[in-house]
C-alpha cells in the first residue's frame, strides 16, 4: 500500500551528539503518507531522541529532516502545526482542569472553535471513561488517566504526523486496545502517518507497516514488519 | 498587508493565551505566592522594629526605607525566576509549549509580563503593608512625589527586573546547578542598575521632579532596551536545548 504514498518524512543522516557520546548515529530513513513506523530498541538506543528531534524538541547536530518537501529548520512553525507529540514527561498543567488543559492546547494550535469545543471534549472523554473528570484537575488523575488526556490532546489538534514516545506504558490492556483501533481509523481515514516508540513488540508488529530497530544510536534494521519476525526483534535487545 | 495584520492579531492571541494560563496556574498554587509575600513582610517587619522599637524617636531614613523595598524586591525576583522557565522545565510542560506552533519570542514576551505581574502584585502588598509599618517613622518623606515614585520609581525598574530575570531564568533553565546559576548569572545583569535604581527612589522621595532625575531614567530605559533587544535576538537559542 505504502509503495503508492508520497513521501511525507524523511530524515537524512541525522546524528545527535552529547559530548563524545552519539545519541543518534547518522539515521536515514523515509516514511510515506498514512503509514505507522515502530520504532524498536533496547534503553538508551536512541528512541526517545529520534521522537524529540522529529517534534522539534531538540535540534540534531547534523544531518537534516524533510517534511512534505519543506526542510524542518527553515519552517518550524508551519510544521510543527502539523504534528502532535506525546513524550514520557507530560505536557499538561496539574494545577488546571481537563477542560481548561485542553482548551490551552487547541488556542495554542490556533484550531479552538467555541461551538465545537465542548462536544469534542465530551466526545473524547466518553471514549476513554474520562466523562465525570473533565473539570478535575490533572493531579487529581492517575497516572493512566493522565495518559489518557495527553492522547485526546492529540487527537483534538489533529495532527497530519503522531510522534509517540511510549504511549503504551502506563495504559491498562482495554485502554491499549482502544487506542490500537483509534489509531488504525485515524491513519485509514485522516491519511495520518504515525511514529510509535515502544518496548511494546506485539503492539509494534500488530498495527506497523514499517519496522525500525534502534541500537546504540544506528539503525539495526529497517524494514516492512512482514519481513521482521518476534525472534529476530529480541536478538536486537 | 492584511496578512501582516492578521499574523499580529494571532500573535496577540496567542500571547494572552499563555499569559492567562500562567496568571490561572499561579492562582491555583498560591502557597508559592503566600510565601514570598510572608517573606517581604516579616523583612520589612524587621527592619521597621530595630526602629519603632529599640531606637524610640529615631526615625528611618528614606535610605534604609528604598534599601528594605529593593532587598526584598531582588530576592523575590529569584523566586520569581525558579517559576518562570526552570520549573516548566523539569516538569515537562515547557516541551508543550516550544513543540507547539508558538513562536519563541512570543513565549518570552508572555513570561516577561507574567513576571513583572508578579512582582508588581507582591510590591503592592509591601509598599501597602510598610506604609502603615515603615512610612510614618521615615524622615523628611514627600507624599507629593509618591506618585512619581510608583510610576518611576518602582514600575520602570520592575519591567527592568522582569526582563532581566526572564532572560536569565531561560538562560540557566537547562544547567545541572540551577540554584547556583541563576543568582550568579542575574548579578552581573543587575549589577549596573542597583544604583540608579537607589539613587532614583531617594531622590523621587524626597520630592525632586521627574526633570532632576531623568539621567536615571534614561539609564534604567536603555538598559529595558538592551536587554529585551537581546532576549529576543538570542530567543531561538535560549528555547532550544
Amino acid at each position: 500500500m505504502s509503495n503508492f504514498n508520497t513521501i511525507l518524512l524523511e530524515c537524512d543522516n541525522i546524528s545527535k551528539q552529547y559530548g563524545f557520546f552519539f545519541a543518534l548515529n547518522k539515521i536515514s530513513f523515509q516514511l510515506d503518507e498514512s503509514s505507522i513506523l515502530g520504532v524498536i530498541g533496547a534503553n538508551g538506543a536512541g528512541k526517545t531522541t529520534l521522537i524529540r528531534i522529529l517534534s522539534g524538541l531538540t535540534s540534531p547536530t547534523s544531518g537534516k529532516i524533510i517534511i512534505k518537501g519543506k526542510n524542518y529548520k527553515a519552517n518550524d512553525k508551519s510544521i510543527k502545526q502539523i504534528i502532535g507529540t506525546i513524550t514520557n514527561k507530560s505536557f499538561l498543567y496539574e494545577e488546571l482542569t481537563i477542560y481548561e488543559n485542553l482548551k490551552f492546547f487547541c488556542k495554542l494550535y490556533s484550531i479552538y472553535d467555541k461551538s465545537t469545543f465542548k462536544d469534542k471534549i465530551e466526545h473524547y472523554a466518553e471514549k476513554f471513561n474520562l466523562s465525570n473528570w473533565i473539570f478535575e484537575p490533572i493531579s487529581n488523575l492517575s497516572t493512566g488517566m493522565k495518559q489518557k488526556v495527553e492522547i485526546i490532546r492529540i487527537l483534538i489538534q489533529n495532527p497530519s504526523i503522531l510522534l509517540l514516545d511510549e504511549p503504551f506504558s502506563r495504559l491498562d490492556f482495554n485502554t491499549i486496545k482502544i487506542l490500537i483501533k483509534i489509531l488504525t481509523e485515524l491513519r485509514e481515514k485522516k491519511n495520518l502517518t504515525i511514529v510509535i516508540a515502544t518496548h511494546k513488540i506485539e503492539v509494534v508488529q500488530e498495527i506497523s507497516d514499517t519496522i525500525l530497530i534502534l541500537k546504540r544510536g544506528k539503525i539495526s534494521k529497517f524494514a516492512p514488519k512482514n519481513e521482521i519476525d518476534k525472534s529476530m526483534i529480541e536478538s536486537y535487545f | 498587508m492584511n496578512t501582516k495584520k492578521n499574523s499580529t492579531k494571532s500573535e496577540l492571541k496567542l500571547f494572552i493565551t499563555i499569559l492567562q494560563k500562567d496568571i490561572k496556574s499561579e492562582i491555583r498554587q498560591f502557597n508559592d505566592i503566600f510565601s514570598i509575600m510572608l517573606f517581604g513582610i516579616i523583612s520589612i517587619f524587621i527592619f521597621s522594629s530595630s526602629y519603632n522599637t529599640i531606637n524610640l524617636g529615631v526615625r528611618m531614613p528614606i535610605e534604609i526605607f528604598v534599601i528594605q523595598i529593593w532587598m526584598i524586591i531582588f530576592f523575590t525576583l529569584i523566586f520569581i525566576m525558579i517559576k518562570l522557565f526552570v520549573q516548566e522545565k523539569e516538569k515537562g510542560t515547557l516541551y508543550g509549549l516550544t513543540s507547539s506552533p508558538v513562536s519563541n519570542g512570543i513565549l518570552l514576551i508572555s513570561k516577561v509580563i507574567f513576571c513583572f505581574i508578579l512582582l508588581c502584585f507582591i510590591e503592592l502588598v509591601l509598599i501597602l503593608f510598610s506604609f502603615f509599618i515603615s512610612i510614618p517613622s521615615i524622615q523628611a518623606l514627600n507624599f507629593n512625589g509618591f506618585f512619581n515614585y510608583i510610576m518611576i520609581g518602582i514600575v520602570l525598574p520592575t519591567l527592568d527586573l522582569s526582563i532581566c530575570g526572564t532572560l536569565v531564568s531561560a538562560l540557566s533553565m537547562y544547567s545541572k546547578n540551577k540554584s547556583f546559576v541563576l543568582p550568579l548569572l542575574l548579578f552581573p545583569i543587575i549589577l549596573p542598575i542597583t544604583s540608579p535604581i537607589i539613587s532614583l527612589n531617594i531622590r523621587l522621595l524626597e520630592g525632586e521632579i521627574i526633570s532632576m532625575v531623568i539621567i536615571e531614567i534614561l539609564f534604567l530605559m536603555a538598559h529595558a532596551i538592551l536587554m529585551f533587544s537581546i532576549l529576543i535576538f538570542v530567543s531561538e537559542e535560549l528555547l532550544s536545548e
